[in-house]
């Protein structure tokens, strides 16, 4: 297993070629573009099989990665920012249908202005669309991560986005052990789920349906998605074993007796573990699951210390109410007899997260009871 | 420096600045360290200016942030000079110019260096990338002339790992920039205040 120093978009396309992909339909976009072009060159060269399909728009891509997907292939996509927001109605079509399909988002801020900024918004915006949706923090993770996503998708038939930060991982040089292709099929396996179309048998999928027949499939969809977290688990394990590597679907850090817990996903996180020896009574909750939620993990990790205060990290702001990851957490707190109080901490725009800030943050000392919104732009 | 160096890179869009952080880090990797490297920029036009990062460290684990105190800054483009390339490096901390060998040394230590506080170094980058064919439309290719001269200053890569990181990186004019990377290495010099 050789380790290299690539970037977080070419650890997401060697973990597609690694991964016997058997149709790639994507458009380019920053930051998420040397993604496209590593695997249009490793198709060129013939070390990609499969299809590769060089599609009008980012709506089209998603379009084709389904049909290939109906027709039983093991089929990717990657975007960021617009060009997701453009996928939006086949993003939600794709759940519905139950399409295994795997998709690197990498995050970026959504216009106006135009901003090139990893702002979390774009992918959080999708987050009710019935799509997984994993975070990761390093390239590493970012080629691991695909890899157990196809292992997910396919064995509970749900559609799967592998996310991570513009820039400060998609183009971030760093060492990653990259398994060669025989390795990961030994992991993987082909694809084994059942074609919804096969050639000679024309059908027409997913008609007109009631609301009820909407309801019960909804609950399904709903439950399953909810059972995943138990199946990341499993499918962890077996990673470990195979690879050396482990992801919880929630890991925390907690360095002895804590007063502050700091909740991020990311690259945020990984900035957070760095500072954690570095920072008094503080651990660190980074959250690679954002759906399904872990919420009661989370619960079950908080009630068994004396917090008094949660810093949440939230690269993102949903306009009239704050940063998502914190109103996520807040629900996971609601069991808890008496919660610590939330900081939401607020970096809307994609604005850099230092260890300077967060060292000012938690420097003031008086812990607001309740909920406290904190801007990272009044923090630089 | 918490096991950590980090360096700040300033140069123009078509620079290979980019490439130039990583190059470097590959050449440190080589000799057994973790480095990172990588970049920001708006709009990826030639000739708009460009910054990227570089951190080594004995460990895997780095913050992901932009550098803010550098220990180590290097300036590739001539016309990004004046004290703003100075912003955050530390005390004790060296800035690596491209400069002309005719560049009168006081004035320089008297732009750059004023308070004494950081160790100043020039290399005629420029010089020595169009002695060796380096230049794509006519504008000179220093980034890895400078590399060179980086890895002599912090002493964090020596030559044979940065030619080993430029053979496997570099695909094009590999041997003219392997010749400008150990010219660079040879030739970068230390700006003292009594020179003239």
């Amino acid at each position: 297993m050789p380790v290299e120093l690539i970037t977080g978009n070419q650890a997401a396309a060697l973990a597609v070629q690694r991964a016997g992909v058997e149709l790639v339909a994507a458009y380019p976009i920053t930051p998420q573009t040397a993604i496209v072009e590593t695997l249009a060159s490793l198709h060129a060269q013939g070390e990609l099989k499969g299809e590769f399909v060089s599609v009008e728009s980012e709506y089209a891509a998603l379009a084709c990665c389904s049909g290939a997907a109906a027709a039983g292939a093991r089929v990717f996509t990657a975007t960021s920012s617009h060009g997701l927001a453009y996928m939006h109605e086949m993003i939600h079509w794709c759940a519905g249908a139950r399409f295994p399909i795997v998709m690197a988002g990498v995050n970026r801020a959504l216009g106006g202005p135009w901003c090139l900024d990893p702002d979390q918004g774009d992918s959080l915006s999708q987050r009710d669309t019935g799509w997984l949706q994993l975070y990761c923090s390093s390239a590493q993770e970012v080629f691991d991560t695909i890899i157990q996503a196809y292992a997910l998708a396919e064995k509970i038939m749900l559609p799967c986005m592998v996310i991570y930060d513009g820039f400060y991982i998609s183009h971030t040089y760093e060492t990653v052990d990259i398994p060669d292709r025989e390795e990961v099929q030994r992991f993987l396996g082909p694809p084994s789920f059942a074609a919804q179309v096969q050639p000679g048998l024309p059908a027409n999928l997913h008609g007109l349906s009631t609301g009820e027949t909407q309801a019960k499939l909804v609950r399904e969809r709903h439950r399953t998605m909810k059972e995943a977290l138990a199946v990341l688990k499993e499918i962890n394990a077996r990673f470990a074993a195979a690879f050396n590597r482990k992801y919880e679907p929630v890991e925390a850090y907690f360095p002895g007796k804590i007063k502050n817990v700091v909740v991020a996903a990311g690259a945020c996180a990984d900035t957070v573990r760095w500072c954690l020896p570095r920072l008094a009574d503080t651990g660190l909750i980074r959250l690679k699951a954002l759906r399904p939620f872990p919420g009661e993990e989370i619960s079950l990790l908080l009630e068994k210390q004396k917090i008094e205060r949660i810093v949440v990290v939230d690269r993102n702001c949903s306009t009239g109410m704050g940063g998502i990851l914190a109103q996520e957490l807040k629900a996971a707190l609601y069991p808890l007899n008496s919660p610590p109080a939330v900081y939401d901490l607020i970096l809307a725009g994609g604005i850099d997260f230092t260890p300077q800030m967060l060292q000012r943050l938690l420097a003031q000392r008086e812990p607001h009871r309740g909920f406290a919104e904190i801007w990272g732009v009044d923090l630089l | 420096m918490n096991g950590m160096t980090e360096f700040r890179l300033h140069g123009r869009g078509g620079q290979g600045i980019v490439a130039a952080a990583a190059v470097f880090a590959e050449a440190v990797f080589r000799e057994g360290r973790y480095a990172r490297a990588f970049s920001l920029f708006g709009a990826e036009r030639r000739g708009a200016p460009v910054t990227a990062f570089i951190r080594v460290s004995d460990s895997p684990l780095m913050p992901r942030c932009r550098v803010y105190r550098p220990d180590y800054v290097a300036v590739l483009d001539v016309t990004l000079g004046g004290s703003a390339v100075r912003s955050g490096l530390k005390e004790g901390g060296a800035l690596l110019i491209n400069a002309p060998d005719s560049q009168n040394a006081a004035s320089l230590m008297e732009e750059l260096n004023p308070d004494g506080a950081i160790k100043l170094y020039t290399v005629n980058a420029t010089a020595i990338a169009v002695k060796h064919n380096l230049t794509i439309g006519g504008f000179p290719m220093v980034n890895t002339v400078i590399i060179g001269a980086l890895a002599r200053i912090c002493g964090l890569a020596g030559l044979a790992s940065i030619e080993e990181a430029v053979a496997r990186r570099v695909s094009s004019r590999r041997e003219d920039n392997l010749k400008a990377a150990a010219e660079g290495f040879a030739a970068v010099r230390e700006v003292s205040g009594h020179e003239r």
